[in-house]
């Protein structure tokens, strides 16, 4: 994922020229759409060091984000902290309620450890309306509506630039960590733990550690949500949105920048536009004379069933994700070729 | 390996630049919303989620604009001054945070004139301070939460339509008042602003002595919420039972009670006691005694009721209903409410003048003072802006047998 | 201001028996996730949105065909199964050999699906669904205990006695046993493993469509009905031991009894708690006895 390559620079280049442009290019709403594509961005970075690295499954990252996101809802509105400078404190309660998560994580694997992410993303909503005091309860908080304090820059495009600076830097954080020797060390817990320890990789910390980072990031991106949205109440990050999350992980590669961000795009923009990918499948099927009706993509529940069935199908085609599939086609190509290159080898086995 | 990672590269820079593209042609318009021949509205709605039921209203609402877009007016032309009427509907599955970004694709992407009818207290209380930054119109929203109403001078683009929770909570309260001055009651509410106002309307009538037990379930909780607090009320003695909950919750509260063997006077609150819901409380408890005798306050003709079988209006729904939205029950008052809403807006349409603004559509709306069939007999739509309620006239109904009919005098609650 | 009952016995053996209804439901959707996990090793997360499914199938055939109610349970037990042993033939065994997160993340996929589907065919309008039991209550004792309560236990309960049976005394039962506990050498005795384990889908569909018909009238019938029970499954199938079939049916009927007495005992429980109680359990087993109640302990010390 790293490394140095003139090329590499340039595309990364390339890749940011194209961040920074966009709000130029475009209305408003889609501007804000895209900031809501960084937030996203940062919390899968978050989940990848966790899932794509350690080997653990969150299924309960949009509690983090939660946490995130009332902590900046109730320092800006209840304190007057200005909201850009709550964003670094909700990563950080988000961060050491993911530490400290990280202690029972120890003695849990897989699919435990699954389930009790699912059971922390339940319980946060629950949390937040019992401590209706401090949350506002069902009702929430709302926040201030979203400023500039640029002149040249509109809210909508202020926000955006934000959200991606914040990213950006996260993200060349996170390829710190995972590169330098902490991050071998999950690697190494990830394939094989008892190797790990026998080797003295102390795994308590480590993964401690790997579920706080992971939460801090949720947890900033749950800050930049509220941000973004202007309100926060129990119902912004249900268990719906932990599992999109994990859904966007998969289908855009947990293990490169390029996967989180397809990641991100998946779950920003797939609940609306996964109707119309539905309008030219079923438009094939018709003209196979398969009897199937015209289907209105605003229909409730159609989403769910293409980002389902596109979930599925990434998980068997391509595991490690879109942004992995042209090494997953490099390799059939690959062994194609030599199928079709080196017949006289199959004579000697 | 080069080639792959330029490759990934430049389908993920085609992909974001494929869907940015769409919104960089979205040009704004002198008007937004309004062309020479359609005005687009958009209304946000529960289509799923808990509250789903409620999304009768939108249909409702659709149906009727379509039929003011075939019909010819007075004027000898079909919809308002020539113009087709344009509705859209987003689902924000009753959860604010959708509320607040399908709210603002509505503004801000779709250009939409004016949001009509949106649903849910929070999930408007959520976006009136957005809409009024923006002075978009957000008109005759569907909750009867009285800040609508009482702060209209702060928030001049926001307005109700129904009679508020406190003026409700008020009705009942004096009907209980006045015929069960020995009443002992427990109260099932939505753990929020709205559970808080009706009940605070409704004591204030009948005194908090008579207040003996008072469980709350929380907001979007679904049926399964309600059998333990409703067990509880039960298990206080009391001997009547007032409801003030949306359709989910309010249908089971009535279902569990009569499962317990519990029998009290029953009270519930209007937007948890449409006909619709009455009916399927009778189907769930198996027995019309789970509701028959429900109280509630009323303010639109009741489609399901015999007395308005030959009802101008009433036949007209009903008409309306088989001809747009076939197979739909036409018991269910939910999409009379649809109807008279949007006959309410197209009534301060046209006032807006032949080339209405948000800021005409306001003004008309804020002082909107007009009879309504739609309406119980003898009231009217009486707006202005120091008294921003449009309708403030109900009576009591009590459920039998599958209607409800009105009893007690018509009462101008504002 | 939130009253705990007054301790009557009449209100208490209500409570008990709704207590005990409820937890049969949860029950019976913790067996049918542990019978899966037990034959597949898979954790279907799908497993209420399959119960959800074919319980609006229920509904169809009643409200649209006609049928009532006890003809239209015995044909979608039937459908259960045949989309029980579909689901596993098409969608989970082509991930075999794929890692656990990828099999977790399948049956999440079935999960989304599932819902979505239901949605689209029905819309996700809230709808009643009348059960077959009557609503006048028994008077026992001059208690009044409801009909519906003890029916669901009845039935439910029923449906795992019969399951039990099927397991203990027949021969496909024994042979799903074996394959589960050794597939290699089942093969060996002409056991046909992978149909087993598709057996074993439709068995435990079949329990998730008993639930889902149990509970549907008492809580409406949407698209999202089974997901507060499928966590209450979960977290019975955890306290009885995720391998432990007899742990998941008394884990459910131990959690619907405990939140029920909690909820109206305890004094500063309100409803908003209900859940984040039942995850709390959920949590705290997970931490000190992973294995639950029933299950046996597997020792990871690294």
């Amino acid at each position: 994922m790293i490394g140095l390559s003139p090329l590499r620079v340039v595309l990364y280049a390339a890749l940011l020229a194209a961040i920074v442009a966009l709000p130029y290019t475009t209305g408003e709403f889609r501007v804000t759409q895209f900031s809501y594509v960084g937030v996203f961005a940062i919390a899968l970075v978050g989940l990848s060091i966790l899932t794509g690295i350690t080997g653990q499954i969150s299924l309960g990252h949009g509690g983090f984000m939660a946490i995130g996101a009332y902590v900046t809802g109730i320092l800006a509105m209840k304190y007057g902290v200005p909201e850009l400078a709550t964003i670094p404190l909700g990563g950080l309660v988000a961060g050491i309620v993911g530490f400290l998560f990280g202690f029972p994580a120890l003695r849990l694997a897989g699919v435990y450890l699954a389930l009790a992410t699912f059971a922390f993303a339940l319980i946060v909503p629950s949390v937040a309306i019992a401590m209706g005091e401090f949350t506002g309860g069902t009702a929430g908080i709302l926040l201030d509506l979203p400023t500039s304090p640029v002149g040249a820059l509109t809210p909508d495009k202020w926000l955006y630039f934000v959200t991606w600076a914040i990213a950006i830097v996260l993200f060349a954080g996170a390829v710190l960590f995972v590169n330098g020797k902490r991050g071998r060390a999950l690697r190494a817990v990830r394939d094989n733990e008892l190797a790990a320890t026998s080797s003295g990789v102390s795994l308590s910390r480590y993964k401690t550690l790997a579920f706080g980072v992971s939460a801090f990031y949720a947890g900033v991106a749950g800050s930049l949500y509220a941000i973004l949205n202007f309100i926060v109440t129990p119902g912004t990050f249900p268990v719906t949105l932990s599992i999109l999350l994990l859904a966007g992980l998969v289908v855009g590669g947990a293990t490169s920048l390029i996967g989180v961000i397809i990641g991100a795009i998946f779950v920003e923009f797939i609940p609306l536009y996964a109707g119309d990918v539905l309008g030219p499948v079923v438009n094939f099927l018709q003209r196979l004379q398969v009897p199937i009706d015209d289907v209105d993509p605003t229909t409730p529940g159609v989403p769910s069933v293409v980002y389902g069935v596109i979930l599925l199908l990434v998980l068997l085609i391509a595991p490690t994700g879109l942004a992995g599939l042209p090494g997953r086609i490099g390799v059939l190509t690959k062994r194609v070729y030599s199928r079709l290159n080196v017949p006289e080898r199959r004579a000697n086995p | 390996m080069r080639m792959k990672v330029l490759l990934v590269t430049a389908i993920a820079a085609a992909a974001a630049l494929l869907v940015a593209i769409p919104g960089a042609v979205a040009r704004p318009a002198a008007d937004p919303g309004v062309s020479a021949r359609t005005i687009t509205i958009g209304t946000t709605l529960p289509l799923s989620g808990s509250a789903s039921l409620y999304a009768r209203i939108g249909t409702g609402m659709r149906t009727y604009f379509s039929y003011i877009n075939a019909r010819r007016a007075r004027d000898g032309q079909r919809g308002v001054y020539g113009r087709q009427i344009v509705l859209r509907v987003y689902d924000d599955q009753y959860n604010e945070a959708q509320t607040v970004q399908q709210t603002r694709r509505a503004v801000e992407q779709d250009r939409v004139f004016a949001m009509l009818g949106g649903l849910g207290t929070e999930n408007q209380q959520a976006v009136r301070q957005y809409m009024n930054q923006r002075r978009v119109p957000q008109l005759y929203v569907s909750t009867g939460l009285s800040e609508f109403g009482r702060l209209y001078r702060r928030n001049p683009w926001s307005i109700g339509w129904q009679p508020d929770y406190v003026q409700e909570g008020i009705l009942l309260g004096s009907y209980v008042r006045s015929t069960l001055p020995n009443a002992r009651v427990a109260v099932l509410r939505q753990n929020d602003d709205y559970g808080r106002e009706f009940v605070a309307g409704f004591t204030s009538r009948v005194g908090a002595a008579r207040v003996v037990a008072t469980e709350t379930y929380p907001r979007a909780g679904g049926a399964s919420v309600i059998p333990g607090p409703v067990a509880r009320l039960r298990a206080s003695g009391a001997d009547t039972f007032l409801v003030v909950a949306t359709p989910v919750e309010s249908i089971t509260a009535l279902v569990t009670a009569y499962r317990l063997g519990w029998r009290p006077n029953k009270l519930v609150n209007s937007v948890g006691a449409t006909p619709g819901f009455m009916a399927a409380a009778r189907t769930s408890a198996g027995s019309a005694d789970a509701v028959n005798g429900v109280v509630t306050t009323t303010y639109l003709k009741d489609v399901a009721s015999p007395a308005y079988q030959n009802d101008p209006q009433v036949r007209l729904f009903k008409r309306l209903m088989e001809k747009y939205a076939p197979g739909q029950p036409t018991n269910e008052g939910l999409f009379f409410y649809g109807m008279a809403k949007a006959d309410t807006f197209i009534q301060a349409l046209y006032r807006a003048g032949r080339n209405p603004t948000r800021a005409s559509l306001m003004r008309a709306a804020a002082n909107l003072k007009i009879p309504s069939p739609w309406l119980l007999r003898g009231s009217r739509i009486t707006t202005s802006p120091g008294s921003a309620f449009p309708i403030r006239y109900q009576r009591l109904a009590r459920y039998n047998d599958g209607a409800f009919s009105e009893f007690g005098a018509l009462v101008k609650t504002r | 201001m939130l009253l705990p009952l007054a301790f009557t016995w009449s209100e208490f053996f209500q409570q008990v028996v709704f207590g005990l209804s409820i937890g049969s439901v949860y029950g019976s959707l913790a067996l049918a996730i542990v019978l899966i996990y037990r034959t597949t090793r898979v954790v279907n997360f799908a497993q209420g949105e399959m119960a959800m499914f074919t319980t609006f199938i229920c509904w169809s055939l009643i409200t649209n065909h006609g049928l009532s109610f006890w003809p239209a349970f015995f044909v979608t037990l039937g459908a259960a199964f045949v989309l029980g042993v579909a689901v596993e033939r098409i969608v989970i065994r082509p991930f075999e050999h794929a890692s656990h997160l990828a099999l977790i993340l399948v049956t999440i996929a079935l999960f989304v699906i599932f819902n979505g589907l239901a949605a689209w065919i029905w819309t996700p309008e809230q709808r009643a669904f009348v059960g077959p039991f009557s609503a006048k209550p028994f008077i026992i004792g001059g208690v009044a205990i409801s009909r519906q309560d003890v029916g669901v236990l009845a039935v439910t309960l029923l449906t795992v006695a019969v399951l039990w049976a099927f397991f203990r005394f027949t021969k496909l039962g024994l042979a799903m046993r074996a394959a589960a506990i050794g597939p290699g050498a089942s093969r060996l005795m002409g056991v046909r493993v992978e149909w087993m384990y598709a057996l074993g889908w439709g068995f435990a569909t079949v329990l998730g469509a008993v639930s889902g018909m149990m509970v549907a009238p008492s809580i409406f019938l949407s698209p999202g009905m089974m997901q507060l029970v499928l966590i209450y499954a979960f977290a019975a199938a955890v306290l009885g031991g995720i391998e432990s079939p007899v742990g998941a049916v008394v884990g459910g009927l131990l959690l619907g009894l405990g939140t029920t007495l909690i909820g109206a005992y305890v004094p500063f429980v309100s409803s908003d708690l209900d859940v984040p109680i039942a995850f709390t359990i959920l949590v705290l087993v997970l931490l000190f006895r992973p294995a639950g109640l029933f299950g046996r302990v597997v020792v990871r010390r690294v």
